[in-house]
């Protein structure tokens, strides 16, 4: 696109960047000038970071007023990523922290052509099979393309707009939260309940941690393999057991509402072990004087679990919560290939299923990327909510 | 693209060497793999014919790999053709022919046999195959695929329950079956429920061509590339509204699972006698015949009911064919069609029919069958033959060919599922169904359609 | 934590409710605890034990519930591993479990060594390039990552199944944790006598980490094991595929699954990976520190 809109969203997004950046500069007593000029050529950068690869597209007159609004929504979000890191990095330099400076450990090897060896490879393999193909998903999804079609056109913002207004995505974006609280909440309430039992010193305590955290090494594809027999239509076991001794069954993968339970505890009973085992470790990290001093309190069982045990577990639990979640996700995806494919009606299609679906089965890679897009921004929100409650335990800065 | 040919290009000159010297020095057989989608007792069968072929055809070694189902394949399929790892055989069911054309992957049968009469002594007999077949998979008048397993869809009821119901036809139309599940669910000994259906697709299409009407436009698109789906009828909304009605009265029982179409779980209750009647694919006459006398039903095989109100004109065939992969080296190409010919010999392609329920592709597997009484003692054998040779030759009848296809069938069956799952308004269903698939197949086009 | 008393109350306390426990000990010592364990090792050990005994069975002993073995074991052996090749595949899974897990074991300890014991410029920056594909999972990839693995003309090869696995942020981070606890007298002693960080490697680091290689060991063999969508997307046939896909010929959908052989597929499918989790439990708890001894 050509003409002045383009020069016009790129002053407006200079200007934001230079009051932002003056006002910084002017706090710390600093050249305000100095500042503008800082600001707005960060936020220039940031605007035509997006809007460059784009071309201006979403401002064309013939797109509609979503069009438009998600153009204003990437170009925050592209000043933003540029803006946000050079405001930080000002910030620091006029505290005077001292920042980034080398941890000198005692006995450090020196040189610098030495560990660049040694890290080539991590780094080499990081760039090429996850920075590159990040980059690549961001390209594709702004394209109408096929898997094995002779051309491609550029659509714009096209894929990411129409998921907004289809009820189905909005469908498969709940049902993935739904599933994937269910699995985090029976899964840590049931893992905490087992491991409280079994972090005792009781006899046999070995046997029976082995025994209750197996699952952890099976895979999600054989936990959907079994279950498949145990919730068969013709005759599973949980069927029988049912209506032997409550007089009913469950359709379990004809239902819709039966199949996202049915996914729900093929996957509580895989992840499960892996609950069991870190909870075993927290509680036994619990001090015992702790306990016991509550208990002389008056506190009874359930109040010294809740008030005393509980909240030293949060770290544990956090992290449960973080890798549950990630488990719902992504690993669900074989178990659900296997017992459900997506059914009944899409009922168990969660946002990997889907991408799946569009991009390889129906070979549509464009909306497929852009699906992942969003399940990447999705991502990051957990990633960054697992940094600021974990921080104190990873310390940055090498 | 250019670049990826001539990589290709410069493999097959490796490979093509590679193959030719050991052939030369010492009658290593050359390597032909087939990728069919069956995972079951069709590809023991497939496996003992290709050990039987490897046997009388030294030079080559035919193996066989099985895939869990056609969609399944087709993906495969596309995936593999992205990395230049096709097979040199692919079982590609009948709506994958539009994308199977317009990819480029394979080569047509017939430009591959060219004038020759007979193959490493396997004899070239495509005027012997049976009309239906033949009608599908000529396009443009060129055999585009090998024909294989052909069915059609068609109608099991158990006798036992029909006639203790006081019936004693299967039904033939859709005011039949209604008529037929009302006497039968007011039996003291009822059946869960009356009738079920795999809830796929394809049976949408056969109630659709039933009726003469069109799946896409430009005649089915046979007459020139679809560009529209005009299933969004009168008689596609009869379909979904009588389906509607059928589950409403608990006369159908709902068997999609794994996200609908799923067959084994529309065979189990026939079987189980969860249910009295079953509308399935002619391909599993055998089992159905056979495990339903194990189980002691007496199961009658007829043609797929129609709807009363508009007339039957003739069922679609079902299925898949076999595709020559393209850029093969030319004796991979000779080893895969002498076996794409001699396993639809005479004696094979009765021995299929006998095995599954398919029809007997060729002209002369019917003749010996028939001599040889089978389908007087057999009669459920000969139903979904009689069915497709008693259709009028429409372009309903004839079946769609459109891209996207599978992806769109997906589309339907997904609708079917709404219908019978949900309480919105199959007419709704419908049009949401049809306005998705026409984005589907205008993106398609779009990208894939050679320039005209 | 507002209603933890002070230390002196508790040493005070604490006799009466010794003797408490004393009191009732004429109960099993924790029954509850034992009758909960009980329901909940059956509950969780009772799929795969179900899976164990159908897979000596045909559909027809499975479906009318017997618990005791079938006669049809060696019958579903010959179909899963003789018709349907499942030994192929368990060979493919083994090769790439084993090839993934020793190279990113070595990689990753390449990495912590660079990351702790080498001063250079710009560290922090390859601390945050590495530390920011913790937020990059290969499945939301997946679509970028296939095309790019086919231009690399890797499609339906192992190296497609190894090489972007090979290298990650957990594991780098994991050892250079582990090597920051390590004192620091041990890498002055090594340079003092000359060593090659290389050496210092071998000969001090590997053998104090043992416990974090075989945590690290399991995670990852366990995690390629299992792998399931990117060997669906990237290897078509079955000459190269892993055993988690290998499944699915053992699947029908048109008439009904062979239950048996299937099952026999599921449990045969499950031992290697369960083996090494329970041969390195325990290094797996204490390279986590999971245990209350760190």
């Amino acid at each position: 696109m050509s003409g002045l809109v383009p020069v016009l969203i790129i002053v407006l997004a200079a200007i934001f960047g230079a009051v932002y950046m003056a006002n910084v500069f002017r706090r710390y007593r600093r050249n305000i000038a100095v500042g503008g000029l800082v600001g707005a050529a960060s936020a220039t950068a940031g605007a035509l970071l997006v809007m460059l690869p784009l071309n201006f597209c979403t401002f064309e007159p013939e797109r509609q007023t979503i069009d438009r609004v998600f153009g204003f929504l990437l170009l925050a979000i592209g000043v933003g990523l540029v803006l946000w890191p050079v405001n930080w990095f000002i910030r620091q330099r006029f505290e005077g922290n001292p920042l980034f400076a080398t941890q000198t450990q005692p006995g450090a090897f020196k040189g610098w052509l030495t560990p660049a060896l040694l890290l080539l490879p991590t780094l080499a393999i990081l760039a090429i099979f996850l920075y590159y193909p990040i980059f690549d998903t961001f390209s594709l999804s702004v394209l109408l393309a096929r898997l094995g079609a002779r051309r491609s056109v550029f659509v714009c913002v096209d894929n990411f707009t129409s998921l907004v207004t289809d009820p189905s995505y909005h469908n498969t974006v709940i049902i993935t939260l739904f599933i994937s609280f269910a699995i985090v909440i029976i899964g840590l309430a049931l893992g905490l309940l087992v491991a409280s039992m079994a972090y005792q010193p009781i006899t046999g305590a070995r046997i029976y941690r082995t025994l209750l955290i197996w699952p952890y090494a099976i895979s999600p594809a054989v936990a959907g393999v079994i279950f498949l027999l145990l919730f068969n239509p013709a005759g599973g076991f949980i069927n029988y057991v049912l209506s032997n001794t409550f007089g009913f069954s469950v359709p379990w993968l004809q239902d819709p509402t039966a199949a996202r339970w049915a996914i729900i505890a093929t996957s509580v009973w895989k992840s499960m072990g892996f609950n069991i085992l870190f909870y075993i470790a927290g509680l036994q990290n619990v001090p015992n004087d702790l306990k016991e001093s509550a208990a002389i309190d008056g506190a009874n069982a359930l109040q010294r679990f809740w008030y005393v045990t509980f909240p030293l577990l949060s770290p544990i639990t956090f992290f449960l919560i973080i890798t549950n979640m990630t488990y719902a996700f992504f690993e669900t995806f074989a178990t659900i290939d296997n017992l459900t494919r997506g059914g009944p009606l899409n009922a168990t299609t969660t946002m990997m299923y889907r991408i799946y679906q569009i991009g390889f089965v129906n070979q549509d890679l464009g909306k497929a990327a852009a699906q992942s897009i969003v399940l990447f921004v999705m991502v990051i929100g957990l990633t960054v909510l697992q940094f600021r409650s974990t921080g104190s335990r990873v310390t940055y800065g090498a | 693209m250019q670049k990826r040919n001539r990589a290709f290009f410069l493999c097959l000159l490796l490979m093509g060497l590679v193959l030719a010297a050991p052939v030369a020095a010492q009658d290593e057989p050359i390597d032909v793999v087939a990728w069919f989608a069956f995972t079951d007792y069709r590809l023991d069968w497939l496996q003992e014919k290709a050990a039987a072929f490897n046997e009388q055809f030294p030079q080559y070694n035919v193996t066989i790999e099985g895939f869990a189902n056609y969609e399944e394949l087709f993906t495969s399929t596309t995936l593999a053709a992205e990395q230049n790892s096709l097979p040199a055989i692919i079982q590609y069911f009948e709506v994958a022919t539009q994308d199977a054309l317009d990819s480029g992957y394979f080569k047509p049968v017939a430009e591959a046999i060219g004038d020759r009469e007979e193959i490493n002594g396997v004899e070239v007999a495509l005027d012997d195959i049976v009309q239906p077949a033949s009608a599908y998979y000529t396009i443009g008048g060129q055999w585009s695929s090998m024909p294989f397993n052909t069915s059609s869809a068609i109608w099991f009821s158990d006798m036992n329950v029909l006639r203790a119901a006081g019936i004693e036809e299967p039904p033939a139309t859709w005011g039949e079956v209604d008529a037929a599940c009302e006497a039968i669910m007011a039996l003291d000994n009822a059946p869960q429920y009356c009738w079920t259906f795999p809830n796929h697709g394809w049976f949408f299409e056969q109630w659709l061509g039933q009726q003469n009407a069109l799946f896409a436009n430009n005649d089915n698109g046979r007459s020139a590339r679809a560009t529209e789906v005009v299933f969004n009828s009168e008689a596609g909304l009869a379909v979904l509204e009588w389906l509607d009605d059928q589950a409403e009265k608990g006369y159908l029982y709902y068997s999609g699972t794994q996200g609908g179409g799923s067959w084994s779980t529309a065979q189990q209750p026939f079987l189980t006698g969860q249910v009295a009647m079953v509308a399935f694919s002619s391909s599993d006459t055998a089992p159905f015949t056979e495990t339903g006398a194990e189980n002691g039903l007496d199961v009658v095989a007829s043609f797929l009911p129609y709807n009363e109100e508009t007339g039957w004109t003739g069922n679609l065939i079902g299925g898949a064919s076999l595709w020559l992969v393209d850029g093969l080296a030319p004796e991979v190409e000779d080893g895969a069609l002498t076996f794409l010919l001699w396993l639809i010999n005479t004696e094979n392609a009765a021995e299929w029919h006998q095995v599954t329920g398919y029809i007997p592709i060729r002209e002369s597997a019917v003749e010996m069958l028939t001599e040889a009484g089978w389908f007087e003692e057999n009669p459920n054998f000969i139903v979904a033959s009689e069915q497709l040779a008693q259709s009028e030759v429409t372009p309903a009848t004839s079946g769609a060919v459109l891209g996207a296809f599978p992806a769109i069938r997906d589309i339907v069956t997904q609708a079917i599922d709404t219908v019978l799952l949900t309480d919105e308004d199959p007419a709704t269903v419908l049009e949401q169904a049809a306005r998705e698939a026409n984005q589907t197949l205008e993106e398609y086009n779009l990208l894939n359609a050679p320039e005209e | 934590m507002t209603s933890v008393p002070t230390e002196k109350a508790t040493q005070v306390r604490v006799a009466p409710r010794v003797q408490a426990v004393q009191r009732r000990s004429w109960i099993p010592k924790r029954w509850y605890a034992h009758v909960i364990l009980w329901i909940a090792c059956f509950l969780i050990g009772f799929p795969l034990i179900y899976a164990i005994i159908a897979s000596t069975q045909n559909n027809a002993m499975i479906f009318s519930y017997r618990f005791t073995p079938g006669p049809y074991l060696a019958r579903n052996w010959e179909l899963a591993i003789v018709n349907r090749n499942l030994g192929n595949y368990m060979l493919n899974s083994t090769i790439v479990a084993v090839a993934v897990t020793v190279g990113k074991t070595v990689l990753s300890l390449l990495a912590g060594l660079a990351f702790v014991y080498f001063r250079f410029p710009g560290k922090w920056l390859v601390f945050g390039f590495v530390l920011l594909t913790l937020m990059m999972p290969t499945e939301i990839l997946v679509v970028a990552l296939f095309r790019l693995v086919i231009n690399l003309g890797w499609g339906n090869t192992y190296l497609a199944l190894i090489v972007p696995f090979l290298a990650s942020a957990t594991g780098a981070f994991l050892f250079r944790q582990h090597f920051s606890n390590i004192p620091a007298e041990l890498s002055e002693a090594a340079q003092l006598d000359g060593a090659t960080p290389l050496q210092f490697l071998w000969k001090v680091l590997v053998p104090l980490s043992w416990n974090t290689i075989g945590a690290l060991a399991v995670i990852q063999f366990v995690y390629v094991w299992n792998m399931y969508l990117w060997p669906a997307l990237i290897i078509q046939g079955q000459e190269r595929q892993v055993v988690q896909l290998g499944l699915r010929t053992l699947m029908s959908d048109d008439v009904m699954t062979s239950y048996g052989p299937l099952m026999l597929g599921a449990v045969i499918a499950s031992i290697p990976p369960v083996i090494v989790f329970l041969l390195l439990q325990k290094q797996f708890m204490s390279g986590f520190q999971l245990t209350r001894d760190k």
